[in-house]
């Protein structure tokens, strides 16, 4: 039995030898978990070795992310069955953007539109803007950062669908034309990790009926 | 830990049964805890890389240890490997085969881009807990009257392991800027991460070694061991189907 022999007693580790290297083990784990784990976790960097090593971001935006995803849970909780993606719909720009997200039928004429927004994200900060569109649609965009890189992603929702995307991606310019997969909202998310406030501004034209902000 | 009677009210809590039952626990809350998320925002780890870009040594370092400290897969095959392995010379020979292993796959399987469904990969590594338990049980000596080189098992289970973290780290959808510069300090994170685990099994392995409850549980341990194999391959293979 056993592709291995019995050790002597005496090739083994003593007792003393075992507990103390528990408490090395202790010991060292404990270092870590204050210096390491902590920052990298949550944000909690008592002995700024965290900081120092770049950890310490690691855990303010997974503890941001995590805040984030709660607080979108309980605004899609209470909008019910998650009709709408964004949590704080309630129109933070657009004055009648809430209601009519998905039925925004025949008011304007298809590559009708032109518009420039333009919005100011703190670091940290991420910002959603959406175009009203039917399946099919298309409309050209180009979007610039004032300062840095932005992360962006391009994505879709409706009723029903939370979520559809379409590229994600870090950058400080955007060209191109948005193809309406379905009926619904389409537009961008952009979140500003640079450490200095920049301005977005985002020139649409093409075929929708509405932009709407909705983070 | 002198020999227990068979009706020592607390043995149950020493017995490896008991180690089973919690690690299906385990899985099972694990499993209901990493559901996809809603609105396409990856949280955790996943979450800030992508959030981030560039070369981020120490997080990437810190992301490979944790790893393979929380990786319960590759903790059971190094526990199987180093089961009846006492003397420090042996442990590091067989540690470094497995590091060359899984570090050759991980380098290669992101850098060259190669994407194995990780439901195959990890039930291979599952499957490699249960060759190990059989292994050390003798069971390759008795059915098949030779003992299969352990160091070549080791190596090549090890280049399994490697493409699951491969897997994972594709999973992370990394940005190419700044890409080798984090492959290689996430591998020296998982290597890092596998001594401190190391440090800790060993530890344990070694009080428990000097009473005799060792070699007369070492036969039951070997088939919870292969027990708990035989679970992550089912976990994995039911994924890969319903998926």
């Amino acid at each position: 039995m056993f592709n291995a022999n019995r050790p002597a007693r005496s090739d083994l580790p003593s007792t003393a030898q075992l507990l103390k290297s528990t408490g090395i083990a202790a010991v060292v784990a404990s270092v870590l978990v204050v210096t390491v784990v902590m920052p990298a976790e949550y944000g909690v960097d008592p002995t700024r070795v965290g900081s120092l090593l770049g950890l310490t971001e690691m855990g303010r935006i997974k503890v941001q992310l995590a805040a984030e995803a709660e607080a979108d849970a309980a605004a899609d909780a209470t909008a019910g069955s998650g009709v709408t993606v964004a949590p704080a719909v309630s129109a933070a720009l657009a004055p009648a953007a809430t209601a009519t997200t998905a039925q925004a039928p025949a008011q304007a004429a298809p590559g009708a539109r032109t518009d420039e927004t333009i919005l100011t994200l703190a670091p940290d900060q991420g910002a959603e803007i959406k175009l009203v569109m039917e399946e099919g649609a298309k409309a050209r965009f180009t979007w610039t950062s004032s300062g840095g890189r932005v992360n962006y992603d391009t994505h879709a929702d409706r009723p029903g669908v939370s979520y559809h995307g379409y590229e994600k991606g870090s950058a400080q310019e955007q060209t191109g034309e948005l193809t309406a997969a379905f009926t619904g909202s389409h537009g961008w998310f952009w979140r500003n990790r640079t450490g200095a406030p920049v301005t977005i501004t985002l020139r649409t034209q093409g075929a929708y009926s509405e932009v709407k902000r909705v983070v | 830990m002198t020999s227990t009677s068979r009706h020592d009210p607390g043995s149950w809590l020493r017995s490896p049964w008991t180690l089973a039952v919690l690690a299906i626990a385990f899985l099972f809350f694990e499993g209901l805890l990493s559901q996809a998320l809603a609105h396409g925002v990856a949280e955790g780890d996943k979450g800030y890389i992508q959030e981030t870009s560039g070369f981020l040594f120490w997080p990437f370092v810190y992301l490979g240890a944790k790893h393979m400290v929380t990786g319960y897969d590759h903790l059971l095959f190094l526990f199987g490997v180093i089961f009846f392995l006492y003397r420090m010379k042996d442990i590091s020979i067989y540690v470094t085969l497995f590091a060359i292993g899984h570090s050759s796959t991980l380098l290669l399987g992101v850098l060259t881009d190669i994407s194995v469904s990780s439901y195959v990969v990890d039930a291979i590594i599952g499957l490699s807990v249960v060759y190990k338990a059989l292994d050390n049980m003798g069971a390759f000596q008795r059915w098949f009257g030779f003992q299969p080189s352990t160091k070549a098992a080791t190596l090549i289970f090890g280049l399994f392991h490697g493409f699951g973290l491969a897997t994972k780290l594709q999973d992370f959808q990394l940005s190419p800027d700044g890409l080798i510069g984090n492959l290689i300090a996430f591998n020296i994170g998982v290597e890092a991460g596998q001594l401190l685990a190391l440090g800790g099994i060993l530890i344990l392995m070694g009080f428990w070694r000097r009473s005799n409850s060792f070699w007369k549980h070492a036969y039951l341990t070997n088939v919870v061991l292969m027990t708990l194999g035989f679970i992550l391959t089912g976990y994995q293979l039911v994924g890969l189907f319903v998926m």
